[in-house]
């Protein structure tokens, strides 16, 4: 596969909050169906760099590519300008997100949080919209919770719910902040399992998570992330079997119940 | 003894009515305009957020009886001539909507940011972001604090009585210089408030019940 058919390409990013830099020159590539599975301690600027994929957060310099085109920043007269608000909304209808605390609104049953993107931003007609609605939720085994609110529903539900509410943007990337960390560990793999069925399906997925299992077996390539940096990558077989950084030996370890590793 | 205010009660009356429109008018008028100002004060324009910064706080610092008479002598002092009831009425109405504002403001920065976060991963804009998340639950914040302000609002109206705008209290007045049972009439007016208020506090109770049962 060529540079130029990447879905994402990210180039030397940089992001600080205020004094702290918490994203130091990251460069990776994401290619089409492809599933980048991103480990790391935290602080080490996982969510941040998913945020700035979606262009939720603002960076300081370097390049984010999607499907080929350069996203969140322009050139004015030789100074760099931010896009403004509608352009940046454009970039966001085809990267979809769903984030640890899964953010549905809390006003609206599940069916019209997943139904909010086609009406708002499609502009699709109310019957459409409640069907494709209807039909990812049931995708997502939630089709008898259509009418339910938020608060009805369980965390596992919720981050369901939540992933369908993107999915129905149809985007062309779906990014994955920590879903499952908010959750019961008993509803881990209700959220998991929908997730493994969209990669299977071929959808391009960057997944920011602690299960290391489920990175090493629906992962394409494993990310390993610290102190704002990339240390390592590469197969998760190979990454996780043999990690060649220490750091990224510690982490594993912990990982692997010795939780007095130091 | 409580002929007095049975004989006095239609005079009364027509005051309540007076009353009543102006106070309809001054929260209605008021509120929409604080709530205008409220969303325009967690906009992106600077100076737009400043001057309505200043508007809220210099009108907080000042009682309303005071904006009353800035607007019932201002007026003539411009050269406008207007009667007692549009100085009332305009006076009121900038007082309800600093308040308004202020309480719109904060209850729509009082939304989780998490919630404008997934609507604008969505790719909604800020009109749609809007409308369809921040006021629907910055409404569930505010209902409250806003009736309140309401039946203050309603309350104030009383004042208008200073100036010379005939309403309830007014003509309360004019019936206790006539017959000087101050005790039985003011007691009837207490009455007409309450009755004026009460039914605003008890919709304001439905609907906060309402808007709970979606969440």
């Amino acid at each position: 596969m060529t540079r130029a058919m990447a879905m994402i390409e990210i180039t030397d990013l940089r992001k600080s909050f205020g004094a702290n830099e918490v994203l130091k020159g990251v460069s990776f590539a994401v290619e089409r169906g492809e599933v980048v599975v991103v480990l790391g301690p935290s602080g080490s600027g996982k969510s941040t760099l998913l945020r700035c994929i979606n262009l939720l957060e603002d960076w300081q310099a370097g390049d984010i590519r999607i499907d080929s085109e350069t996203v969140g920043y322009f050139d004015g007269g030789g100074r760099r300008r931010a896009w403004p608000e509608a352009r940046a909304a454009k970039v966001r209808e085809q990267v979809g997100i769903v984030f640890q605390s899964f953010n549905l609104f809390p006003h609206r049953t599940a069916l019209e949080n997943v139904m909010m993107g086609p009406l708002h931003v499609r502009r699709i007609a109310k019957p459409q919209a409640r069907a494709l609605a209807a039909g990812l939720l049931e995708k997502v085994g939630l089709g008898d919770k259509a009418d339910q609110y938020p608060a009805t529903l369980s965390g596992g539900q919720q981050q369901r719910v939540a992933i369908a509410r993107a999915l129905a943007m149809q985007p062309k990337v779906m990014l994955f902040d920590e879903v499952t960390s908010a959750l019961d560990p008993e509803l881990v793999g209700e959220v998991l399992i929908v997730m493994r069925r969209l990669a299977e399906e071929g959808m391009t997925m960057v997944i920011v998570t602690h299960e290391i299992p489920f990175a090493r077996d629906v992962g394409d390539r494993i990310i390993f992330m610290d102190a704002g940096a990339i240390v390592e990558q590469g197969p998760p077989a190979q990454v996780l079997a043999s990690p060649s950084s220490a750091r990224l030996k510690l982490f594993l370890r912990r990982y692997q119940g010795d939780y007095l590793a130091v | 003894m409580v002929n007095v205010l049975v004989t006095n009660l239609p005079y009364l009356l027509r005051g309540a009515l007076v009353t009543l429109w102006l106070a309809v008018i001054v929260v209605t008028v008021g509120t929409l305009l604080g709530t205008g100002l409220g969303v325009l004060a967690t906009g992106r324009s600077r100076i737009l957020r400043m001057a309505i910064t200043v508007y809220i706080f210099v009108l907080r610092g000042i009682p309303v009886l005071v904006v009353m008479f800035l607007g019932y002598y201002a007026f003539p002092a411009l050269g406008v001539r207007v009667n007692a009831y549009v100085a009332v009425g305009v006076a009121q109405i900038v007082y309800v909507g600093a308040f308004t504002a202020e309480i719109v403001r904060s209850a729509i920065l009082s939304v989780h940011p998490g919630q404008v976060a997934a609507a604008k991963s969505l790719g909604m804009r800020r009109a749609a972001i809007l409308r369809e998340v921040l006021l629907p639950q910055a409404t569930r914040i505010a209902i409250p604090p806003l009736v309140n302000n309401a039946l203050t609002a309603v309350k104030q109206t009383s004042y208008a009585s200073v100036v010379g705008a005939w309403e309830l209290t007014y003509a309360a007045r004019e019936i206790v210089e006539r017959t000087l049972a101050s005790f039985q009439i003011f007691l009837g007016v207490m009455a007409i408030y309450f009755i004026i208020c009460y039914p605003l506090a008890l919709l304001a109770r439905w609907y906060e019940k309402r808007l709970a049962v979606s969440h």
